[in-house]
């Protein structure tokens, strides 16, 4: 048994090496935090608990600027305003609490996988393991997590919804989708392919052979409605909860700005520089495209991939979903790259991008050649001054664009090619 | 109308009464060329041109105070300096008016300034005082320089009009509105309760001793009704801390027959530096390349720094900024941050602050920042002559630049000198800070720390060209729209029918697969 096998099919040593790698790291980021003016700690995280402080005040969190999530997440952290060691741990420690907090959603996240890569695609503990720990060792998604960003605790949701729905555990996975569409809204997504997933009874009945009503009752099966209630349940109570308690500025930073941002700023995004060009201008002016930009967005991540994905293998088609999203926002950050990523050690193991190492290496150079030239070209615009914005941004986003559509071409390609399941046996 | 005209000289210069020559309507002063002036014409209500009237009625207070971008040499007691450009504070009467400033503000400093209406463009100055029936001031400034024109017209039209040029007034005072640019600054200082309205330039001796033969400034008595006093003047020694103390000639022009010799003492906020750290100046300059997020240096000498003119002092710096830039007050939070700066801490941010929003929707000036300095403390040798304390500053993205303007992809943006002071606090309830015909109250920083603050003021660096740094900033060309929308649009639609194409191409080869097993 070569060293590697030992280490990847005993989950105990794969799971103690990724918490090992956060302590590692948490640790780290305590001593450059306290020690150079450069911090480790991202400024997300000081919006964060500085928004806890203000509840633990019995102020708004919403009174800290650039605060825009929902109070959830302040309330979760509310142990980072402990100004007294408790339990024995000092106050400085305690103000760790959420990067704790987020590298353990990495962690329950890591073994959510495992589990169903086992159980769902019946494969071997080591192998899984090795998938796992694409997600689970990944300097990326370690690091992001312990800087304090809360992209780990979106991703134990997304993939515990999954891990529900595979489960049969629509109820759970109701309320995960509604707990999950209030943190970030995008999960929302996720709600047509898990629909599409559910039962095949609209095919059966035609409109016109049974009437309208049967109709919406075989559409409508007991899991879909139980989903959809579930989900619209938990989502309303949240919202009205955290609207009776902080009013207009919980829908106007958590929802209304997400929604109609218009992010200026350089980023990844293909629409960036039209945006920049053409929010300066005066409102209707003209067609610009960025405002029809939710059409092909929308169109794929949430009706054509979903139909057509879904029942051949939902976690892939989740994948696919959640890169189409990102890859056509009007704006995109690294941090969104997790987003999808927690969903690969699901599709890997039987896409093309392995079975042919080649396309997959080409395709991994290709991602990361696009961020890098684009990287270049904004380090020269933030750091030296130089206006790169057209050609040089403008030539990278929309290469970085290109690579990103044809690598969702392989993995669409990829999981339409799959045989689909038997009808009938998905839920045990 | 009474005019009050200064004639400031450098400390022990000499002064003998023969220098002095008394006339019927004015005074001539030998010496005129090495001195600094100060011309202070105070109005009545019934003196102020109409507009300007009317709109006072609905002011508390209005200040007005403009800084010129040339370095100038100022000399005790006036010592008080501010950013180069237009300051302006406004206290209106009613706590909800919103008093159309704006109209009067572009006719000093040009129609595209940022300036709608006080409530969208002045940035309100915290309460001094918790009584919510005292209405609030308002802030606002603009780094631009000043249109004499304008200033003539909106305060002394109506006792300078253009058409009394042919009288010796009018001539005088046409001599003094033409040489208003070239003043170091001036003033417009008005108080409801005094209903007068103070106009006051300041000519330092260095900025114009050439041209003065030729600028020609001469001050008059207005007809019999106006008064004109004079004062001629050099610092002398003061004997206790906290007072300046002037030497000289005063005369009442058409009362006095000839100057009365003067000595006399006050307490005054504003200080030069003390002998024990003369001749410490500062510099300011930007680090290149400047990026998006300018770091700005203050650079003075280290050892005039462990100095203190006292040992409650505790070094100061007061920035101006632009709409175009922004100070992050979290980013100036951390310890181990404001330390590798040399800063103590960010003590008053006031105006814009939003971290995200680009230029084209701001509709505020900029904003105004009180930074504490980390002064070295003293017996640091071997550091370095020069300290240097560092100011982060964040630029909002830029409105794409118009086609026809040139060809480069980067703006100007222009950013003022600060101000570096040492401000004191004292405890000698004594001192009577307001008992001083020179005092220069509602700057702006003052109104930061308690009444009874002294500040010793450190001059900015003689070699300096102008107390203005220029950075370029990078801007999209809104002339390559065309193609940008194009490339743009044909990748996104690209992209998609290559998705798409690989999408129908899989299913349909599932479809014939399973046609086939059937």
């Amino acid at each position: 048994m070569s060293l590697t096998t030992a280490f990847f099919s005993r989950p105990s040593l794969l799971f103690g090496a990724a918490i090992l790698l956060r302590l590692a790291l948490l640790f780290y980021g305590r001593w450059q935090d306290a020690n150079s003016p450069m911090k480790y700690t991202d400024i997300d995280y000081l919006v964060f608990t500085d928004a806890s402080r203000f509840i633990s005040q019995g102020q708004s969190p919403y009174d800290r600027a650039t605060y825009r999530y929902t109070p959830l997440l302040a309330w979760l952290l509310y142990p980072t305003t402990l100004t007294h060691s408790a339990l024995a741990i000092p106050a400085s420690v305690w103000f760790d609490f959420g990067k704790v907090l987020f590298a353990a959603g990495d962690i329950v996240t890591g073994w959510l996988i495992l589990r169903l890569l086992v159980e769902k695609q019946g494969m071997g503990v080591e192998r899984a393991g090795k998938f796992t720990s694409l997600w689970l060792l990944n300097p990326m998604v370690a690091n992001i997590s312990t800087r304090g960003s809360s992209e780990g605790l979106l991703a134990v949701i997304v993939v515990a919804i999954l891990w529900a729905v595979l489960l049969g555990r629509l109820r759970l996975a109701g309320v995960l989708l509604g707990l999950g569409v209030h943190f970030k809204i995008y999960p929302f997504i996720y709600a047509a392919s898990v629909w599409w997933w559910l039962g095949d009874g609209a095919k059966r009945v035609r409109i016109g052979k049974k009437g309208l009503v049967e109709w919406v009752g075989a559409v409508l099966t007991k899991e879909r409605r139980a989903l959809a209630l579930d989900s619209l349940v938990t989502f309303m109570v949240l919202n009205s909860v955290m609207f009776y308690f902080y009013g207009v500025p919980f829908f106007e930073h958590s929802y209304r700005y997400h929604l109609t941002r218009i992010d200026h700023r350089h980023n990844f995004s293909v629409y960036n520089t039209v945006l920049y060009l053409n929010s300066a201008k005066a409102a209707n002016s003209g067609f610009q495209i960025e405002s029809l930009a939710f059409i092909p967005q929308m169109f794929l991540s949430v009706l054509v991939l979903p139909y057509f994905l879904a029942k051949k293998d939902l976690a892939s088609t989740m994948l696919a979903q959640t890169f189409a999203f990102v890859t056509f926002n009007k704006v995109c950050t690294s941090q969104y790259f997790l987003w999808y990523m927690v969903f690969l050690p699901f599709y890997l193991p039987s896409s093309s991008l392995l079975r042919k190492p080649r396309l997959g290496v080409f395709a991994l150079v290709l991602w990361s050649l696009g961020q890098a030239i684009w990287l270049q070209q904004g380090y020269q615009l933030e750091f030296l001054g130089r206006s790169t914005f057209v050609p040089g941004l403008w030539l990278a986003s929309i290469f970085f664009f290109a690579v990103n559509c044809w690598i969702l071409g392989i993995i669409v390609s990829d999981v339409a090619s799959l045989p689909s399941p038997p009808a009938g046996k998905k839920i045990e | 109308m009474k005019q009050r005209l200064t004639y400031l000289l450098p400390a022990n210069s000499s002064l003998a009464p023969s220098d002095l020559s008394v006339k019927a309507d004015r005074l001539d002063f030998a010496k005129a060329p090495q001195a600094h002036e100060e011309w202070r014409v105070t109005l009545g209500l019934h003196e102020l041109p109409d507009e300007l009237k009317l709109f006072l009625v609905g002011c508390q207070e209005l200040h007005l105070r403009w800084s010129s971008r040339r370095p100038h040499v100022l000399t005790p007691p006036l010592v008080s300096r501010l950013p180069a450009g237009l300051h302006v504070f406004l206290t209106p009467s009613g706590v909800e008016d919103d008093l159309p400033i704006c109209n009067l503000l572009k006719k000093l400093v040009g129609d595209e300034s940022k300036c709608d209406s006080v409530h969208e463009s002045f940035a309100r100055l915290p309460a001094v005082s918790e009584s919510p029936a005292q209405p609030a001031t308002f802030q606002w400034y603009q780094n631009s320089s000043i249109r004499r024109e304008g200033l003539a017209e909106v305060f002394l039209g109506k006792i300078c009009p253009p058409s009394s040029a042919n009288s010796d007034w009018g001539r005088a005072c046409d001599s003094l509105i033409r040489t208003l640019d070239d003043a170091s600054h001036v003033d417009v200082d008005f108080d409801a309760a005094g209903q007068t309205l103070d106009f006051t330039a300041y000519w330092s001796a260095e900025d114009d001793a050439v041209s003065r033969e030729s600028s020609g400034r001469v001050y008059r008595k207005a007809g019999p009704e106006g008064r004109l006093e004079v004062g001629v003047l050099h610092a002398e020694e003061a004997k206790d801390s906290g007072e300046l103390s002037l030497g000289g000639y005063l005369t009442v022009i058409g009362e006095d027959e000839r100057p009365s010799a003067t000595l006399f003492s006050f307490p005054s906020r504003h200080h030069p530096l003390p002998p024990t750290s003369a001749g410490a100046t500062f510099k300011t300059t930007i680090q290149h390349p400047s990026g998006l997020h300018p770091k700005l240096h203050l650079h003075l000498p280290r050892q005039p720094l462990t100095q203190r003119p006292q040992e409650t002092c505790t070094l100061h710096t007061y920035l101006t900024l632009p709409s175009t830039l922004f100070i992050d007050r979290f980013q100036l939070s951390d310890r181990l941050f404001l330390d590798s700066q040399n800063l103590v801490s960010l003590q008053s941010l006031i105006g814009e602050d939003d971290l995200e929003a680009p230029d084209w929707v701001i509709r505020r000036w900029g904003s105004a920042a009180l930074v504490e300095l980390a002064a070295p403390g003293a017996g640091l040798d071997g550091e370095g002559e020069m300290w240097t304390a560092t100011i982060p500053l964040h630029l909002r993205y830029l409105s794409p630049l118009l086609s026809d303007v040139g060809t480069d992809s980067t703006a100007g943006v222009q950013i003022p000198w600060p101000i570096v002071f040492w401000a004191c606090e004292v405890e000698d309830a004594e001192l009577n800070l307001d008992n001083n015909p020179f005092d220069r109250v509602d700057l702006g920083f003052d109104g930061l720390f308690t009444p009874q603050t002294l500040f010793y003021h450190v001059p900015p660096a003689g070699d300096a060209m102008r107390l203005v740094e220029e950075i370029q900033v990078p801007v999209l060309r809104a002339d390559s729209a065309g193609l940008v929308q194009i490339g743009i649009f044909l990748a996104v639609v690209g992209g998609f029918a290559w998705i798409c194409w690989q999408l129908a191409r899989a299913v349909d080869n599932g479809k014939g697969k399973g046609k086939k097993r059937r």
